[in-house]
């Protein structure tokens, strides 16, 4: 028996649909497929509330750090580069948890290599970009030239950040957060393209389901993970990558050098008490190279690796 | 990169930074998905003056196979020896008795009340039971058990249905069961109320019998609020077949002085008269019980009742409370309190009066006589970092019984009459699940 | 004694709320269910069916012996 909501039209379209014991709410954000599974101990209605107020938590998220729009958070301190800025509340601990990261992988992951973009194109294609090219960028990438003293932030002139590492793994557990605040101890899945959190567990006991995709094989999923609480989160290559004589390029950059991990896994999947605990790991994990699977296990968290 | 446990920690400093108190308690996604759950409990229990005394192991096994379904498996194994009053009474000069067996003889020092001393057994105990769900909002559960001792053997079954109304506020169940026992007392079951008979003579002792049990269980559960569930059951039990215990006896006593008759054995023997007992070969019990718990911040009082009436004229009431304390983090103590009060079934005897004919049933078993007992004790309870929890209790069960006036007679008065129990109960568990 | 007794029951299911599945976080916790020390349970059951008259009530027995 299927019950269907449609709550709005056009690109900010959110449908709410009953499915065997959970209420299915989408939405797309981020540039992802988003769903909320909502354990069915409540109303329509407050599935609704629910799935409105985390799709409402995506797009702001999305909209306030997107570097594509003008006047978001991060477009406006990569327009200021050069000078001092302030930033708020939220933005400052995003900085603050980008900083622990960078320290814990000595430097690999950087929030300041976004402008290797400009040598790297990973679309499938065959350009690798040549050393001349990653050496004139470099001066460019380094947390190390950045100035934060919160809240003031010191970009050197013509350096960018962009929170594209973190970002959805943050607004999954944000909006996990506001579902639990919306409906106390309802057990609701947030799945952002992949990246879960499930704040609750479910009241009859049964964990969610949650399949992960093999990277070689898009579409068919491999492995089942029963998640009774606690966050989800994949880092792979699967459909970003350039393939050049042979060799896979992963789109994962270590920002010391502006290369591409070597013998990074194709994929790596991880659980953990947050979402955006298990894409850090993910994150360190690919960064380790071909020690992630090392890696992984003294981490002592459940993972997969492809 | 810095060492592994130090990112672990790290990272989760950062994140519960990043996200906020609410995401701060650890919330592990594997603490849950134990599929194996171990249960084990050591337990001492020792009565005073040289009686029973009891070690059993326990290991309870539970696999959850999800989506509801269950399969759990419980071992005992226990050694039982020491003494168990016989029945028979004190006297103010020695006793001497002929074993079950038939094959020796044991005597009791003057005062005394008489201990049936050659009790020696163990005993191996079997328990499955499987539940899973039948349908949105029913739960099935059947079990089975065996268990095996050197003169008893056990088998049984029980099937139960639950449901649940109202978001799972209230639940009904209803449950059957189903037991076989097979008793093959050591030297033969005795004729009911014949006389203990010299050694070697075991023409009063007949072979092995048997007994059949019928439970019928009706439970209700019901939420009364956030902090509070109650549970109430009715159940009704039949049991039929060979309901005497082989080993108890009845001593017969002068109508005056209330003294036991004395004899004079052949060779070896008993020396006074002494008839085993007789009980009836059928008991209907009925029994309300009724348990709360209820939450009071972190700590949890638990109350119970129950009031069972049979047709042995036997009434009992139980009352049990305990209040679960917790210490600090990771551990807890809770005191616990039960009274019990029993009266004595309607063919309960102190002893048999020489001369006057025989009743049909007759036991002195203090089992079934009038008595209250009282336990006292506490539960301590450490849970360690990996989940698994070891535990001890401790417990003084004293149980004090009264004979009723009319049957003291003569010199019985002037002794201990009712054989009184009181037995210390040590036992630690350890359970874990991976 | 027995009517007081139903009386008893009757008064305390008069008082009872719904809860809501999003309001059992106290009831979820181990120590609050009724089976939460089952081996205790089965312990105390096996030690007063030998030594006392009565026995069971809060559930089926785990099986007989020939301790009574």
């Amino acid at each position: 028996m299927n019950a269907s909501v449609s709550v709005r039209r056009g690109p900010c379209a959110v449908t709410l649909v009953r499915d065997r014991d959970h209420w299915a709410g989408r939405f797309v954000a981020m540039a992802s497929p988003c769903d909320v599974l909502i354990e069915d101990v409540v109303s329509q209605m407050q599935a609704k509330q629910i799935v409105d107020a985390v799709a409402a938590c995506a797009w702001r998220i999305e909209k306030k750090f997107s570097r594509y729009r003008p006047g978001s958070v991060v477009w406006d301190i990569n327009d200021t580069a050069g000078a001092v800025v302030a930033v708020d509340d939220e933005t400052a601990s995003l900085l603050d948890f980008a900083a622990t990261l960078t320290q814990l992988s000595d430097g690999r992951f950087d929030i300041t290599s976004g402008v290797l973009r400009r040598a790297w194109t990973f679309d499938g294609g065959a350009r690798i970009p040549s050393q001349e090219q990653i050496d004139a960028l470099l001066p460019l990438v380094g947390w190390n030239k950045v100035q934060w003293n919160r809240p003031s932030l010191l970009l050197g002139p013509g350096m960018q950040i962009d929170f594209g590492g973190i970002g959805k793994e943050y607004a999954v557990d944000t909006a996990a957060a506001l579902a639990n605040r919306a409906a106390p101890g309802v057990s609701c899945l947030v799945n952002f393209g992949g990246d879960v959190a499930v704040v609750n567990a479910r009241q009859d006991g049964q964990p969610w389901r949650v399949g992960v995709e093999r990277p070689d094989r898009l579409g068919s999923t491999a492995e089942m993970v029963s998640l009774h609480r606690g966050g989800i989160a994949t880092s792979g290559d699967s459909r970003r990558f350039v393939q050049s004589s042979g060799r896979r390029y992963s789109h994962i950059l270590d920002a010391r050098t502006g290369w591409p991990v070597e013998r990074a896994p194709r994929s790596v999947t991880v659980v953990a008490d947050t979402c955006t605990q298990a894409g850090s790991f993910t994150t360190l994990a690919m960064l380790q190279g071909r020690q992630a699977e090392a890696f992984l296990k003294a981490s002592g968290h459940q993972f997969w690796i492809q | 990169m810095t060492g592994n446990d130090d990112i672990g920690a790290k990272l989760a400093a950062a994140a519960c930074a990043l996200l906020g108190t609410a995401v701060c308690a650890p919330a592990s996604a594997e603490e849950s998905t134990n599929a194996w759950s171990i249960d084990s409990s050591f337990l001492y229990y020792g009565e005073s003056d040289g009686r029973v005394q009891d070690v059993s192991a326990i290991v309870a096994a539970q696999r959850d196979f999800g989506d509801q379904r269950k399969l759990s498996a419980t071992l005992t194994a226990d050694t039982l020896t020491g003494a168990s009053a016989s029945g028979a009474i004190a006297l103010d000069g020695p006793q001497t008795f002929t074993s079950p067996s038939g094959r020796a003889t044991y005597t009791t020092p003057a005062g005394e009340v008489p201990l049936d001393d050659t009790f020696h057994d163990t005993r191996f105990a079997l328990n499955a039971t499987w539940s899973q769900p039948l349908a949105e909002l029913y739960t099935l559960s059947a079990g089975a058990g065996f268990s095996t001792e050197y003169d008893y053997r056990h088998l049984g079954a029980n099937v139960s249905l639950a449901r649940d109304f109202n978001k799972r506020n209230t639940t009904l169940s209803a449950g059957l069961a189903w037991s076989q026992d097979d008793i093959d007392p050591v030297g033969g079951a005795p004729m009911p109320l014949s006389q203990m008979l010299d050694v070697g003579d075991q023409s009063h002792k007949l072979g092995s019998d048997s007994k059949t049990v019928l439970d019928v269980l009706v439970g209700f559960t019901q939420v009364l609020d956030r902090a509070t569930v109650l549970r109430v059951n009715y159940s009704y039990s039949d049991s039929s077949g060979y309901l005497n215990d082989p080993y108890k006896v009845l001593s017969v006593v002068d109508p005056l002085t209330g003294d036991t008759i004395t004899r004079v054995p052949a060779e070896e023997g008993p020396t006074g008269v002494y008839l085993y007992e007789s009980r009836p070969d059928k008991r209907a019990k009925q029994s309300v019980y009724a348990e709360m718990k209820r939450a009071f911040g972190a700590r949890v009082l638990r109350v119970a009742y129950r009031f069972m009436t049979d047709d042995w004229g036997i009434d009992s009431n139980t009352a049990e409370a305990s209040l679960r304390w917790p210490l600090g983090a990771s551990s807890y103590i809770e005191p616990q309190l039960r009274y019990y009060t029993q009266s004595h079934a309607d063919f309960y005897r102190a002893s048999l009066i020489d001369g006057e004919p025989l009743p049909q049933y007759a036991s002195a078993d203090f089992r079934l006589g009038d008595f209250d007992a009282t336990t006292v004790g506490f539960k301590y309870g450490h849970r360690m970092a990996n989940g698994s929890e070891w535990n001890a209790r401790f417990e003084y069960y004293q149980q004090t019984g009264s004979i009723p006036s009319q049957q003291i007679i003569g010199n019985q008065a002037n002794r201990e009459q009712y054989p009184d129990l009181s037995a210390v109960i040590v036992q630690f568990g350890y359970r874990f699940g991976f | 004694m027995k009517r007081s007794l139903l009386l008893i029951l009757l008064g305390t299911l008069c008082g009872c709320t719904t809860v809501q599945p999003w309001q059992r976080d106290v009831l979820a916790r181990p120590e609050m269910s009724l089976d939460a020390a089952p081996l205790d349970a089965a312990i105390d059951d096996h030690i007063y069916f030998s030594k006392e008259a009565s026995s069971g009530g809060r559930g089926f027995g785990g099986g007989g012996c020939g301790c009574n």
